[in-house]
Parts: structure tokens; sequence; C-alpha cells
């Protein structure tokens, strides 16, 4: 057995590393038999491998790079393609906006990107310099809220629509005409709204169960969702069995539903503007007109919306 | 820089690869470092390496947001680098290497105190300098938890969800990711995409473990 200690043993000058590595791991090998203590560093399994250097994980790294290029789908990040519009739009709006946008591509050469969320967090997002070329509130005070600090274009603001809320209920109950006051039946175990403090129409679902005196008794039953669109999806998988969410979407196969009264919550005034950062103003603009001209009105109308009096033909 | 149009798939291909190479780097000169050296309040940067594995992603993608937003230093390094971090893919990168890093500091680590004192004192007395016992020495005997940890970090870059939502938002075509695509799908109730991504993902998860299981079966050895 070769003797381990290497402060004695190997004195060589430092041009002599390299094979040095070679002879100590030979030495270790056989050592590895007797030395079982040791054996995480001297596996037989890594000797069956040829000496491996840094230089292979260089060439690793710079493989998957090359890979990573290879791969990348091809586009020109360099200019921003001026028929490009990234529209965030209120959840409300998932529905309608989806087949205006269709509308508007077959017309145009516009390549529409939609992003979907509640109102609030759209607005927090652009507040922290969100790249929207277009933004579509669920309710006019978010739209007020960038305007106060100057996030969006003053003149492109426009209300192009007002809300309802329904009643939702799963097809599965069998249920017909249940109104709010029903909501107090038991069976309704978990009853989903949008989130209050950023989705305009939680506002309103937590305005009009206030209005009848029936907020704090639901309030154990309440399922808080991220958005009206999530709202919605708690009742279609019948996770609730409820929901109170936007006639805008209510039109889907797994519910029925039942209007809510708009004189039990403020109006959901739905309005849109062009924030400053848009890269693309000019579109973004068109298609806000688009919105409002007889195509956008008509589907906006199918969908339940109000739309206001004496709008820009 | 701006890339607009990709899939899922490319964007979380994308994102992954770039933070789990950065998270790589900085991993494994963190874990060289504590796994070698001894010095006062070395507990601290242990601690630090850790805190992202232990820290609710909200809270890391908040004060991401904080930092690199429009309040935070986020002007100016756009000034500098031309480069937004916010609501836009380096802003995903930034997250998904936070998230990546202590997985690949731990098991570098471990790698890297494997090896010998000893072999290690032996070049040392050989007149081997720091570098050169690094290059020639603790790399080369090190490179199979260098690469499980580089997977490792990988496959949690491809998975990191809070923190890139909030920092890099969830915009179809620019930041959404194969794991914010399946979220998107299931509030939409679309069962079929979500369907879709979640088993891309599974398998890509599933595939790449057993890889780095068995790259890095030096661990287990009897």
């Amino acid at each position: 057995m070769p003797k381990s200690d290497p402060y004695t043993k190997h004195n060589k000058t430092e041009g002599e590393v390299n094979r040095w590595t070679c002879e100590f791991e030979t030495r270790n090998h056989s050592q590895s038999e007797t030395n079982k203590h040791h054996s995480v560093i001297y596996s037989p399994g890594m000797y069956r491998l040829p000496q491996l250097s840094p230089l292979f994980l260089i060439l690793l790294i710079l493989t998957s790079l090359v890979f990573q290029a290879g791969c990348a789908p091809q586009v020109d990040d360099s200019i921003q393609r001026n028929d490009q519009l990234t529209v965030a739009a209120a959840s409300d709006l998932m529905f309608a906006f989806q087949e205006i946008a269709e509308l508007y591509e077959e017309e145009t050469a516009a390549q529409i990107t939609l992003v979907f969320g509640s109102s609030g967090l759209l607005t927090q997002q652009i507040e922290h310099g969100a790249p929207y070329d277009l933004f579509a509130a669920a309710n006019v005070d978010f739209i007020n809220r960038l305007a106060e600090q100057d996030l969006v274009f003053e003149d492109s603001i426009q209300v192009y629509a007002r809300g309802g809320l329904v009643l939702a209920v799963h097809r599965d109950l069998e249920a017909q005409g249940v109104t709010l006051a029903d909501l107090r039946d038991p069976r309704f175990r978990a009853i989903a709204i949008a989130n209050p403090e950023h989705a305009p129409y939680g506002m309103a679902a937590q305005q009009a169960l206030q209005s009848l005196d029936l907020w704090e008794e639901l309030q154990p039953r309440l399922v808080i969702a991220e958005n009206v669109r999530q709202a919605l999806q708690f009742v279609q998988t019948g996770n609730a069995q409820a929901g109170i969410v936007a006639r805008s979407i209510a039109d889907v196969p797994e519910i029925t539903w039942t209007p809510i009264d708009d004189a039990l919550h403020e109006p959901l005034d739905q309005a849109l503007a062009v924030p400053r950062l848009s890269q693309n103003q000019a579109l973004a603009r068109d298609f806000a007109a688009y919105i409002s001209r007889e195509a956008g009105r008509s589907v906006l109308q199918r969908y339940g919306f109000q739309l206001p009096e004496g709008a820009a033909p | 820089l701006m890339i607009t149009g990709w899939s899922p798939f490319s964007i979380s291909m994308w994102v992954a690869v770039w933070a789990s190479l950065a998270a790589l780097l900085i991993g494994t000169a963190l874990a060289w470092f504590l796994a070698t050296r001894q010095f006062r309040g070395k507990w601290v940067l242990e601690g630090a390496t850790l805190l992202p594995l232990v820290l609710p992603p909200t809270v890391v993608g908040y004060y991401l947001l904080v930092v690199l937003g429009q309040q935070g230093i986020g002007p100016l390094l756009q000034t500098i680098t031309g480069i937004r971090f916010i609501f836009s893919w380096p802003g995903a990168v930034v997250a998904a290497t936070i998230a990546a890093l202590p997985l690949i500091v731990q098991t570098v680590r471990v790698a890297f105190a494997s090896i010998s004192k000893e072999m290690e004192d032996a070049a040392r007395v050989d007149g081997s300098s720091l570098w050169q016992t690094l290059w020639y020495i603790e790399l080369p005997l090190a490179w199979r938890g260098i690469l499980a940890g580089g997977l490792l970090g990988f496959l949690r870059a491809l998975g990191e969800f809070g923190a890139t939502l909030m920092v890099a938002g969830n915009i179809p075509g620019r930041t959404q990711t194969l794991a914010m695509a399946v979220y998107d799908a299931v509030q939409a109730n679309d069962i079929a995409r979500a369907n879709t991504y979640s088993l891309v993902l599974s398998l890509i998860a599933i595939g790449v473990l057993i890889v780095t299981l068995r790259i890095s079966r030096v661990f287990e050895d009897k």
C-alpha cells in the first residue's frame, strides 16, 4: 500500500501539476480498496470517465447556447412592427374582445395580443411600466386613477360600454329564477365573486350584497376569485354552486343566470385609454375607435353590454 | 430585445436556459466559496443563499418589482443597459435565476465538499496556485455535481411562477411561460390547453430529473 501522506511524497514544481494529478489518481485507486471512508472521492465510477477538465463544462455551456440560438423562433426583435398591438382588457371582456379583435384582424393587417386580468391588477401593472398599447378597464375609476398620474393620454379616454351583474348558478342545481336573497339557502355552499379589492365586478357584487344586507351573512360562504373570469370558472366547474359575475361572460353552457338589478350597485361604466408607454399609439387609437363603431358595438351589445348614448358613429 | 409572438414553450425554454446558466455561474462561485473558505459571518452568506427557497415567491416578486420597477432602479438600469426588466423577459430571467440559485448552491457545494482536503493540500504543497487547484483539481472532480445542480436549477427556473408573474406579468407572446399558460388556461376553463401544457411541463421535469439523478449517482455510490 502506497504511503498516503501527500505532503512528503510529492514535492514537484509548479509546472508539473498536471502530470502529478494523473499519478495521484492512479495511486489513490488502489488505496480506495482499503480506505472505505474515502469512498466518495475514490469512487471507481469516476475513473471510467476520461479526465474531464473545466473546458468540458465551458463547451457544454457553449453548446447549449448554440442550441438555444438555433431553436429560438425567428422573430425580428430590432424593429417594433407597427401592426402589433397588445391590449390589456378587464376579464369581463374576454369573450367580447376576442371576437372584436378577430374582426379587426380580418379587416386590417394588425395582430392583436389580448391580456386579461382584473382592472385593478392591470392598472397596477401600467403604473409599474407594463408595455400595453391600449387598456380597457371595467370601471372608469381605474382609468381616472391613471389619468391623474398622467400615465394615459387624456384625450384617448372613452367610455365604451356599461356592464351588468348576473347571478350565475351551476346547471346541476336545476334552479330557476334564483335571486340574491335565495343565496341564504345553505345548498349554495360556496358563492364565487371577484376580488372586491381590485376587480370592479367584485366591488359591484359586494355593493349589491350590502344593499340587501346579505354581505355579513354570506361572508363565510364567499369564495374570492382573482378576477370575474375566474369567479365564473369556479361556478363552471361546480366548485362553487353560485357566483356573481358579469353579464358579458355568463353565456356558457355550464350555468344558468338571472340578472341583478343595476340599482343595487354603482354603475359599471367601462372606459378605455391609451397608456403613455404605448408603442403603437396610432393603431391603439384606431382599434379603440373600431370598438365604438358599428362592428364593435354590435358585438358588445350581443354580450349584454349597454352602450353609451350618442357615441361616435 | 423585445420578443413578441413566441409560444409559451419557447419563452419558457429561453428564460429557463438563461436563468439556469446565470444561476450556475453565480451559484458555483458561491458554492466553492462556502465549501472551501472559513470566514467570520459565513452563516449570513449561507442563509442568504437559502432565502429564495424559504421566502414565498410573491415576496421575492414584490421585492423585485420594487427594486427593478419605475420607482426603483428600473429607469436607471434602462438608461445604462437599454434593458427594461419589468414586464419583459429579462425580468422573468432575473426572477427565475433567484429561484434556481439555492438548489444549485446546495448541490454544487456538496460536490466541492466531497473532494478530500488532502488532495487540495497536496496540490498547494506542490506549488499549485489557488486558480490552478480550482481549474485542474476541484472543477474536474466536481463536474458531476455542477452539472446536476445546473439541471436542477433549470427545472426550478422552468417551474418558476409566483415571482415571475409579479415581475414579468402574464403577457401572451412576450412573458407568458408554460407555467403561466397553465394558470391562464385553468382560469379560462380551457381544459384541453391546461392538459397539454401540464403534460409538456411534467414530461420535461421527469426526463431532466432522470438524467440528473443518473449524473449525480456519484453521491450515492456505496
